[in-house]
């Protein structure tokens, strides 16, 4: 398959163009405002795909997001989860949501927490073989860590039920074989994340399963309770970025 | 700018038109006569001014690509080249076709495709000939793409063909060529690496 990691090491973001080198067809996900939607459509062109469709794994809070631009100046899809509250028209993704690009495919699962639409794109290579091979978890589960539960709602019930989420969302994503690689949508020191996320950008589900702290900490409860106790201030205008991502102008 | 207003421009200046659009939409669809060169962030620009100032000095210059970021790029780099470029074109061939304008099309056709309806189409293998150990498609005839030029006379006007390499890269291009000649093709999609992975037959 075709896989090109995308980043912006000021804010520890991530984002990627995943295609299939056959059908020539390819996605953007989470396309970064600071390297605009130019960066996209001249690395697809170079990497010999057309992009089919622009997926986020949520709106963000954390960052200014290109993919309404990058979706508009390609005349294609904007894809987000059914449940993002944007105010734009979008290709509205649910749970099992298959999208074939060639023999690569891409299923949509649901994993709120960080925020109510967030999702995870499970990506399949069928030329190598029938199991997922790498897994994009967008603000679910980090490398070392999990995301914040606080940044779509401040409200503490809106918290500690986003946090319930998180922890069954990310021991869901624990179903997948050991091997498949865990890709987020941060590294290093992100405002999304905590103490713990790495600065290494990616890492497996095995590997997280046994080494990552929020995995291995027991109940739900004890979850709930850790991450309340590392809830730090939002990122400087954490709702205006997700009202402009939403496409809300205030 | 309309696709008319785009042919008119073209016709009156005798233009050079290039496609900056990738090799596989060049391939599928594009304007007669049209030249196939893949916009990329790398070299393009020195490349194809290099190429202008030897094979083409002094003709006009337009470019045609599907989107603005893509045309604009192409015509930067030219400018960096001290190429100037009469005209850009981002609409891609939907609206050139919608006009009724001529176009040249190759058939995309998959291996499973072809592997059903085998007797319809000769088969010509572009790939080199120490490419050829690991099988051909029965009855494939190879012509090395390099030798395509001087060996198309050795072809039937009124037989089908569908074009194979390794991967579908220089099927692709060999296609579009023929089909410019006026010759009825198709590009193997994924070439002998989806024909040999789908377990169809190959001979040695």
């Amino acid at each position: 398959m075709i896989w090109q990691p995308l980043q912006d090491p000021e804010l520890g973001c991530m984002s990627y163009i995943i295609g299939d080198p056959t059908s020539g067809e390819g996605i953007a996900v989470d396309p970064l405002g600071a390297l605009g939607a130019e960066a996209y459509i001249l690395a697809a062109q170079d990497l010999g795909l057309a992009l089919v469709e622009v997926i986020e794994t949520h709106v963000h809070a954390d960052h200014a997001s290109s993919a309404q631009e990058l979706a508009t100046a390609l005349g294609i899809p904007h894809g987000l989860s059914h449940r993002a509250p944007a105010s734009y028209a979008f290709h509205a993704l649910k749970d099992g949501d298959v999208m074939a690009l060639g023999q690569v495919s891409v299923t949509i699962w649901e994993t709120p927490g960080h925020t109510p639409d967030s999702i995870s794109l499970v990506v399949t290579d069928e030329r190598r073989g029938q199991e997922p091979w790498l897994v994009l978890t967008g603000d679910s589960l980090f490398v070392g860590d999990v995301g914040r539960p606080d940044l779509a709602d401040a409200d503490p019930g809106a918290i500690r039920k986003a946090s319930e989420d998180q922890y069954s969302s990310v021991h869901r994503l624990m179903d997948l074989p050991d091997y498949t690689e865990v890709w987020p949508a941060h590294y290093g020191s992100s405002p999304c994340g905590g103490l713990f996320m790495d600065k290494k950008p990616n890492s497996t589900i095995g590997y997280e399963r046994r080494f990552n702290p929020f995995l291995n900490m027991g109940d739900l409860e004890t979850f709930v309770a850790q991450q309340q106790r590392l809830l730090k201030p939002p990122p400087e205008e954490a709702q205006e970025l997700r009202r402009r991502n939403l496409g809300v102008t205030s | 700018m309309t696709a008319e207003e785009l042919k008119n421009l073209i016709d009156a200046n005798e233009a050079l038109v290039i496609d900056v659009r990738l090799g596989r939409a060049f391939t599928e669809s594009h304007i007669p006569g049209a030249l196939s060169a893949p916009f990329s962030q790398r070299g393009w620009g020195a490349a194809v001014a290099g190429w202008l100032r030897r094979e083409a000095p002094g003709k006009s210059v337009v470019l045609f690509g599907d989107n603005k970021v893509l045309a604009e790029s192409a015509q930067k780099a030219l400018d960096a080249e001290q190429v100037s470029v009469q005209a850009i074109w981002d609409g891609g061939m939907g609206p050139w076709a919608a006009a009724g304008l001529p176009i040249v099309a190759v058939q995309n056709v998959t291996v499973d495709a072809l592997r059903q309806a085998l007797t319809d189409w000769r088969v010509i293998d572009v790939r080199e000939p120490y490419e050829l150990r690991s099988g051909i498609i029965p009855g494939a005839v190879n012509i090395p793409i390099g030798q395509l030029t001087e060996r198309i006379g050795e072809l039937q006007p009124d037989q089908r063909y569908a074009i194979v390499c390794a991967s579908g890269n220089r099927s692709q291009s060999a296609a579009a060529w023929m089909a410019e000649q006026g010759y009825q093709v198709a590009n193997v999609v994924g070439g002998m690496s989806l024909w040999i992975g789908g377990g169809h037959p190959v001979e040695r």
